[in-house]
């Protein structure tokens, strides 16, 4: 803890005394651009980074809320800290605007629509002329904050104050269950839909945040240029933008201020030779000590290594090449991003961060996790309603097309019990799961979950109803730690909002204690609580299964549904299953299993239901269902399993 | 045919193999077993160069093919059937089963006669043919688990891994591939096998390892493992 409270005093000690260190205004206007455009990128960190979406509309963005300060400011002369405020908001409003296409479109799509969408600003601006002064642009008087007049020294504190405090605000968010969110849409949406966090609601959320700091650094950057025109907020700006994202490294804060200071400071620094020359010499000594380290502690190999240290050194040489600067500036900005971008794909600091060995915070938080107090009990239990059906699916029929996946399959599960579901691979058993969970809407046909029809409601409110799952092919939140994986699972414990967790008010503070001894408590149930703080990508194939059976829980189901949760385990990990199962329904959990491994539904089912071709063939005890010859013919073979 | 040396594999900070080595002879069928987590499958991905080995060497033949790309130790004739099926699901299954014949396409290997092999891959796996035109996508997952086996055969490799191939597979499905898997044996294919069902994985192997906590712990001819109280104890409980 000591070590990063220290630099963060002397960062903070910098920044606060950087305009005495550096006195000529140009280099402190510069630094005021630095801070402005770092604002703005860990928003865009939000959407980009953590949620997996493409925005090229965040020019557009920072130019609604550069525009909404400059004609309030035009038309009614209003204060700074009212325009500043208004600029969020206005900007947060067509952030929401801006999210309606990333609910329906991704990847190159997305891209187009939100281009179409910082075009249409950028013209719109320049024609309602009434309004915005369109080509002329608007002029700012010097900004003037409770009566004094800031000059450029008093306004870059403005600007830092609000950089420290989006920063703060920016960072809790996104370790919060909020965070979480986003990031669990990323790593896989049907799983977070499955999870009770909406896809829908989560990504208009990180847009609309987004756009609020998009909003907040669009009315500093007015007043700190004094003068704005829409010719600014192109199509080059915000691809700008995106280049510092991906240059200084997704996923966190430092990535996005080294971003910020690259794009503002080194199309300056190319100006001037003397300066360039001291600047590649010193990345490729970087690049070539980085290198070495990496090929020795046998990261890379030699092969592998030998271009980018050849460009840097290249780029060396040729600074002291070249008698001018000027021809050369552009080329040399777009060579150096080419190669920042090729060669570290996750960042500059992404990269420091691997060459040094330093761990995310995820397992830090997962270390702590083992220290909290343990609930009284990790698996809630259920014991409403006592006996009667829990699940009646009457006369299910799914069509894709002119395939019937489910024929008139009518399904009743009572509760407390384990029902089994086999059959062929093919035969509808993983399309009942997917229509029991809201993913298919059922063509025809009837379901019901604790007497309320379930029919047509979203995968997100069905899982709050009490539904949780597990998937065939496994759909973790692979970049994120076993840990943050059943905290997702334990969104729904959470009523803190937005200012609960940027101030870390007391209730969050309890809410995200408790869930995190919860979901370490959870995984101590799966016996996955000595890799609470890995990765969920690099845990081994059995593993992943069980983790996405903790997630599950934590939903506090009344019913989970396990698919094929024996798949690709040996014998004795198998046994391991069979137990927890049983654990599972002790805590009156009703548990419907698809499974292969006979073994596995013979010892622990009450009841077996056959599929095959979409149709219920058998039904009964496993060892009538065992001994049917139907199912014999259709699934288990001639031979004794 | 297949030689690997004291090697040592992971995931980023993880090392998950450490100092593995084992052989698979020309026409054999070697077996590797272990629990979950032993780094089965992480074995599997360094030999076909999907992760870069730490340490130690990988033999193809007289071939080093240690942390070479993918796509050349492909090539040089070593299929890999992934675990979990990853089939190309947007192509047809005709179309699927072609693209494993790439590398005869391109000249890396003998071209022989695709036709006849794709016409003996459908004879091996009768439900392909039936669905020949559709979307691999589209097919159920003991369909795609024929299909990911099927194209590894199509490259006509001098050594086939299969990883888990009976994974996620109806009982009828299992029986089916482990007997394609002994008439592919007879017929001289050498495979590296990794199976969840270790005692159907001895039977039609061998030769077998016994990989604990990214160490071999013991190795023998098939026979002798399935009658080794320890193994028995440890892996061949339960059936499928």
């Amino acid at each position: 803890m000591k070590r990063p409270l220290l630099l963060a005093a002397i960062g903070l000690a910098l920044l606060v005394g950087f305009p005495f260190i550096v006195e000529n205004p140009y280099y402190i206007h510069l630094a005021q651009t630095i801070a402005i455009y770092a604002i703005l990128l860990f928003g865009l960190d939000i959407v980009v980074g953590y949620t997996g979406q493409v925005s090229l509309g965040h020019a557009g963005l920072f130019g609604i809320g550069a525009y909404t300060a400059g004609v309030l400011y035009m038309h009614f002369h209003a204060p700074l800290l009212l325009t500043i405020v208004c600029g969020i908001g206005a900007t947060a409003a067509f952030g929401a605007i801006l999210a309606l296409p990333a609910l329906r479109v991704t990847g190159p799509y997305l891209a187009m629509v939100t281009l179409a969408f910082g075009t249409i600003i950028q013209i719109l601006i320049n024609e309602v002329t009434d309004v915005t002064n369109g080509p002329m642009g608007i002029t700012f008087s010097k900004p003037v904050l409770l009566g004094m007049v800031l000059d450029e020294r008093a306004y870059y504190w403005v600007c830092s104050f609000l950089l420290v405090a989006s920063l703060i605000v920016v960072h809790r968010l996104l370790r919060s269950h909020l965070g979480r969110a986003f990031e669990a849409l990323r790593g896989s949406p049907i799983a977070s839909d499955c999870m009770g966090v909406s896809v829908y609601r989560y990504k208009v959320y990180a847009f609309v945040i987004s756009a609020g700091f998009a909003g907040l650094a669009g009315s500093l950057y007015a007043y700190s240029e004094r003068y704005i025109s829409p010719n600014t907020y192109n199509f080059e700006l915000t691809v700008l933008f995106l280049l510092a994202i991906i240059m200084g490294g997704r996923k966190t804060r430092s990535g996005a201020l080294l971003g910020a200071t690259i794009i503002v400071m080194l199309p300056k620094l190319l100006d001037d030779l003397a300066l360039f020359r001291y600047v590649s010499v010193t990345l490729a000594v970087l690049v070539t000590a980085g290198a070495g380290l990496l090929v020795a502690r046998g990261k890379t190999t030699l092969a592998r290594s030998a271009i980018p240290v050849a460009g840097s050194v290249a780029l060396a040489v040729l600074s002291f090449v070249l008698t001018s600067m000027t021809d050369w500036r552009l080329s040399i900005f777009g060579l150096i991003t080419l190669l920042v971008v090729y060669y570290l794909q996750d960042g500059i600091v992404g990269y420091v961060r691997q060459a040094l060995g330093w761990r995310g915070h995820g397992a830090d938080d997962a270390a702590q996790a083992a220290l909290l107090a343990a609930p009284a009990s990790a698996v809630s239990t259920s014991t409403a309603g006592g006996a009667g059906e829990l699940v009646a699916a009457d006369q299910v029929l799914m069509q894709f097309g002119g395939l019937k996946a489910l024929n008139e399959v009518t399904l009743h599960v009572a509760r407390g019990t384990i029902h089994g579901l086999i059959g062929p691979n093919g035969s509808g058993k993983s399309t009942m799961m997917n229509v029991l969970t809201g993913i298919y809407v059922p063509t025809a046909g009837a379901i019901a979950f604790k007497g309320q029809s379930i029919v047509g409601r979203t995968s997100a409110r069905i899982a709050l109803a009490g539904i949780a799952r597990t998937f065939q092919n496994v759909q973790l939140f692979g970049e994120m730690t076993a840990l943050q994986n059943v905290l997702v699972g334990l969104h729904h414990s959470y009523r803190s909002n937005l200012l609960d967790v940027a101030l870390h008010l007391p209730r969050f503070r309890r809410e995200e204690r408790e869930a995190t001894a919860r979901a370490y408590a959870l995984l101590k149930f799966v016996g996955l609580e000595s890799l609470a703080g890995e990765e969920a990508r690099n845990l081994p194939y059995g593993k992943q299964r069980l983790l996405e059976i903790a997630r599950a829980l934590a939903l506090n189901p009344e019913l989970l549904l396990l698919d094929e949760p024996a798949a690709g385990l040996t014998a004795p990990d198998i046994k391991e299953l069979v137990v927890i199962i049983r654990k599972i329904r002790e805590h009156g959990i009703t548990l419907i299993l698809i499974e292969h491994h006979m073994d596995v539904v013979m010892s622990v089912c009450d009841v077996v239901t056959v599929l095959d071709f979409g149709q219920k063939i058998a039904e009964g005890t496993p060892a009538a269902v065992q001994s049917d010859p139907q199912v014999i013919k259709a699934y288990l073979g001639s031979e004794a399993h | 045919m297949l030689t690997l040396t004291n090697l040592h594999a992971g995931y980023g900070k993880v090392e998950v193999l450490h100092g593995i080595s084992l052989e698979v002879p020309k026409g054999q069928v070697v077996t590797l077993i272990g629990s979950n987590g032993a780094g089965k499958t992480t074995t599997m991905r360094a030999i076909s160069g999907m992760i870069a080995p730490r340490e130690g060497k990988v033999m193809l033949g007289d071939v080093d093919i240690t942390g070479r790309d993918s796509h050349r130790i492909a090539r040089l004739g070593l299929a890999h059937s992934p675990e979990g099926r990853r089939v190309f699901a947007t192509m047809s299954v005709n179309d699927n089963l072609l693209l494993g014949a790439f590398p005869r396409y391109t000249g890396a290997r003998a071209r022989g006669d695709i036709a006849a092999d794709l016409e003996r891959a459908m004879d091996y796996f009768p439900r392909l043919k039936e669905r020949r035109t559709q979307l691999a996508g589209t097919l159920s997952g003991g369909e795609q688990q024929m299909l990911a086996m099927a194209r590894a055969m199509m490259m006509n490799p001098e050594v086939v891994l299969l990883d888990e191939p009976s994974m996620g597979l109806a009982p009828i499905l299992v029986d089916e591939v482990f007997r394609i898997i002994s008439r592919l044996r007879a017929e001289g294919v050498t495979m590296l096998l990794v199976e969840q069902f270790a005692a159907a994985a001895l039977n039609v192997a061998d030769y077998g390892y016994v990989l604990e906590n990214g160490r071999i712990a013991v190795h023998g001819p098939a026979e002798k493992l399935k009658n080794d109280p320890a193994v028995q104890a440890a892996y061949l409980g339960g059936s499928h």
